[in-house]
């Protein structure tokens, strides 16, 4: 098949699910990038970032099945595998090992989101247009996975002000990336 | 509840980027199936984040693609090798790793085709592993005993006592090895009657008769004839092992079985 054919969704999808060598070959030459960029800005060494990619792509490969097109794109889909794997792999004991413990409760947590060379690209290059709070209430629940109720109990701050406020805050991630 | 309103709550953000709670995504999802419109403006989002997110992709390294690709084709013979392994008796330490290994390769590869046999038969492999693995760790305790025994007996600064029997005991005998730097005292129990279940030897250290309580010998480590590290002692002129109740004595009470000097 032509190196330059370009797949509509919805074909891509249906030859996915059917096991297709060639199309998963043209998924990862797509959308590897895009998701080694996020992935790289959870786990921050080279190693564990190249371990989660290879994992994430064996699971869109095992769960391809379990993928509904009614609930949204196949790379929202791809790009939740990829976030989910790559905050797993923090916790991990090797990848605490290697790295220094810090507490929840840090007033570092104020500057999360700030990491040179981390964040000057995707999504986080967008969460610096937003205000300091809004930008570490994001980092604390989609880079780094925390509930919103941990979040509370870790700021000491009502529940509901975190959903509001995150919520504020993705209300104006949508107007800054459209 | 007003339809513009929830569209620009922000939890269609919340929703695609996987941020919301259970509660939320399922709400969510009815009101897609219900509202177009909703549908709509998830859509919208999706597509402005992917795109985003493809421009500011980051190549991976080279490799990662070949080594992924590896591991699909490696199913099949990783597969061939695992069903004929299994067969012959896994006991054996070679094949048992090569069990593991194949069963790590098909666990990457993971495709869900072969995940339900393989996860019981990775089990069984895995049974195997850990009994191999304790024989391992008793081997190695036995090796540690032996390798600080001889070390001990290399010891410039050690000083001998050959316990010999008395009459309770003729052919019993002992050795212990007294260091006079750290003053650590060492028993090896050569030959001795095994005591009755209520009673236990007692090793003690005389000076100008008078005994000092260098504690219990414990039978287990006594039956295999190790080095037995007994109670410190600073001085010395001779030892003696009793028999007495269990749990030992602060005076000696029973019979002496073994006795001499350095």
């Amino acid at each position: 098949m032509n190196a330059n054919t370009t797949y509509e969704e919805q074909e891509l999808v249906h030859l996915l699910k059917q096991k297709d060598d060639q199309a998963f070959s043209y998924l990862y030459d797509n959308y590897a990038g895009a998701l080694y960029g996020v992935i790289k800005q959870i786990v921050t060494d080279v190693e564990s970032g190249n371990d989660v990619l290879q994992e994430v792509f064996v699971s869109i490969w095992r769960k391809i099945d379990s993928y509904d097109a009614s609930k949204g794109r196949l790379f929202t889909w791809m790009l939740n595998i990829a976030r989910n794997a790559a905050i797993d792999k923090t916790r991990s004991k090797g990848y605490q090992q290697n790295l220094r413990q810090q507490p929840l409760l840090d007033d570092d947590m104020m500057h999360a989101a700030v990491r040179p060379g981390i964040d000057d690209y995707g999504l986080k290059k967008v969460l610096f247009k937003l205000k300091d709070e809004q930008r570490m209430l994001i980092d604390l629940s989609y880079y780094q996975g925390f509930t919103h109720e941990q979040i509370a109990k870790a700021l000491s701050i009502p529940l509901g002000t975190v959903k509001t406020r995150i919520r504020s805050a993705l209300t104006q991630l949508r107007t800054l990336l459209s | 509840m007003n339809l513009k309103e929830y569209i620009s709550s922000g939890i269609i953000e919340s929703y695609v980027l996987g941020i919301a709670t259970e509660a939320e995504r399922e709400e969510f999802e009815a009101m897609c199936k219900q509202h177009p419109e909703v549908v709509q403006a998830r859509n919208n989002f999706e597509l402005s984040l992917e795109n985003r997110l493809l421009q500011d992709a980051v190549p991976p390294p080279m490799q990662l693609k070949e080594k992924l690709q590896a591991t699909f084709t490696n199913t099949d013979t990783a597969t061939a090798n695992y069903n004929e392994e299994v067969v012959e008796t896994p006991v054996r330490r070679l094949s048992v790793w090569k069990i593991m290994a194949a069963a790590s390769i098909l666990l990457l590869a993971g495709t869900a085709f072969w995940a339900f046999s393989l996860n019981n038969k990775y089990r069984e492999a895995q049974k195997a592993n850990e009994s191999l693995k304790q024989q391992l760790t008793q081997s190695s305790a036995a090796l540690a005993e032996v390798q600080r025994a001889s070390q001990t007996l290399q010891n410039p600064a050690l000083k001998t006592a050959t316990l010999q029997g008395t009459e309770n005991a003729p052919g019993s005998f002992a050795n212990i090895y007294w260091d006079t730097t750290s003053k650590d005292v060492y028993l090896l129990v050569n030959n001795m009657p095994k005591p009755a279940t209520n009673k236990q030897y007692q090793l003690w250290a005389l000076i100008e008769g008078k005994p000092i309580d260098l504690g219990v010998i414990d039978e287990k480590v006594w039956q295999q004839k190790l080095l037995i590290k007994m109670k410190n002692v600073p001085n010395a002129q001779a030892f003696a092992i009793t028999l007495e109740r269990e749990g030992g004595s602060p005076t000696p009470e029973g019979s002496m079985y073994v006795k001499g000097e350095l």
